[in-house]
């Protein structure tokens, strides 16, 4: 696997000139962020509410004139965030399927292969595709 | 004597222990990444129903005293895995939002590409402290927890994951069994998710 992290760190360096605009925060630090804004609120107005389906949502939501606007704000974004990279990671099996096929023929996709093969031929790699790869965060 | 598990869990404190007091309850990105990854043909196939099944039948061969029945050992070493503390609320399932963070750098990995073709147990191990019975309801709330945030709010597909509450049954150290080191979520990586893929045409 090291093999495969200097091939991420050599696409990194590659492709900082190609797109530094339209990156999306990750799942991690839209979490973070969530936590940072919206812990305080969540300990107090939701304590025994649980993160997952949808649950603490409806409940911060039913308290509204109680959450502070800097949580209301980031609660928003961490949510438009992560659906914004999820788009953009499912989007890029579609969006880089011809260069794939260009450069990467024959190549059996798995754990994590093609997107070595992909970050390795960065230079040459569509820019829909190169954009595509850094909106989903894989550099 | 000390068991791989144990040698493994002393590696990554002591992976640790350079990094500030705050990294002792949180793996980087990479650390996560790379413990989930790897897994190979020789590694031993488990379902979380095996699971399971261990801690019901350790739980019948074992009656007694905490402190006197051996930890149960479930025989994953070979397997990719992380300990992860997630901080709950006091004998409850409710994630406290300090641990946000960790279940996003959880979904980054599990989103990764490199482990994109995998399906995952997420386990819950309390300690030795209160009722049996309640420490393994109490763990699988908290592994369902885990699963449940990591499917509806960060997108993981819930095909690739199954909870599982191991209870107070699989000590980190069995030679300190009320020690709260023992509560922790663990994750395994156990399989790859259907059919392999087709070659790129």
């Amino acid at each position: 696997m090291r093999g495969f992290r200097i091939l991420l760190a050599a696409g990194l360096l590659a492709a900082s000139a190609v797109a530094a605009e339209a990156q999306t925060m990750s799942y991690g630090q839209a979490g973070a962020l969530l936590a940072k804004s919206c812990g305080p609120d969540i300990n107090k107005l939701c304590p025994t509410v649980n993160l997952g389906n949808g649950a603490l949502k409806a409940c911060m939501d039913s308290k509204i004139s109680q959450v502070s606007q800097k949580c209301q704000a980031d609660y928003a974004m961490a949510i438009a965030s992560i659906a914004k990279r999820d788009a953009a990671q499912d989007a890029i099996a579609h969006i880089c399927n011809a260069d794939a096929a260009r450069l990467c023929p024959g190549m059996i996709p798995q754990d994590g292969n093609l997107l070595s093969c992909l970050l390795q031929a960065t230079k040459v790699v569509s820019a829909s595709c190169n954009q595509a790869i850094t909106d989903a965060g894989y550099r | 004597m000390t068991s791989p598990l144990i040698r493994f869990a002393l590696a990554a404190s002591l992976a640790l222990s350079a990094a500030p007091a705050l990294a002792q309850t949180s793996l980087s990105d990479s650390q996560i990444l790379q413990g989930l990854q790897g897994l190979t043909d020789s590694a031993p196939t488990m379902t979380a129903q095996q699971m399971r099944n261990m801690v019901q039948q350790h739980m019948s061969q074992y009656p007694g005293e905490a402190l006197t029945r051996p930890s149960l050992a479930l025989n994953l070493d070979k397997l990719p895995q992380i300990n992860v503390q997630i901080q709950f609320r006091l004998n409850s399932s409710i994630i406290e939002p300090s641990s946000y963070g960790t279940l996003g750098s959880i979904a980054d990995a599990m989103h990764n590409p490199v482990l994109h073709g995998y399906k995952f147990v997420v386990t819950g191990n309390t300690d030795v402290t209160g009722p049996r019975d309640f420490n393994l309801k109490l763990s699988q709330a908290r592994a369902d927890a885990v699963v449940n945030a990591l499917v509806t709010v960060f997108n993981v597909n819930a095909s690739r994951l199954e909870a599982v509450g191991l209870g107070e049954e699989v000590l980190l150290d069995p030679k300190k069994p009320t020690d709260p080191i023992n509560r922790r979520v663990q994750i395994f990586t156990i399989g790859r998710m259907g059919p392999p893929p087709q070659p790129i045409r």
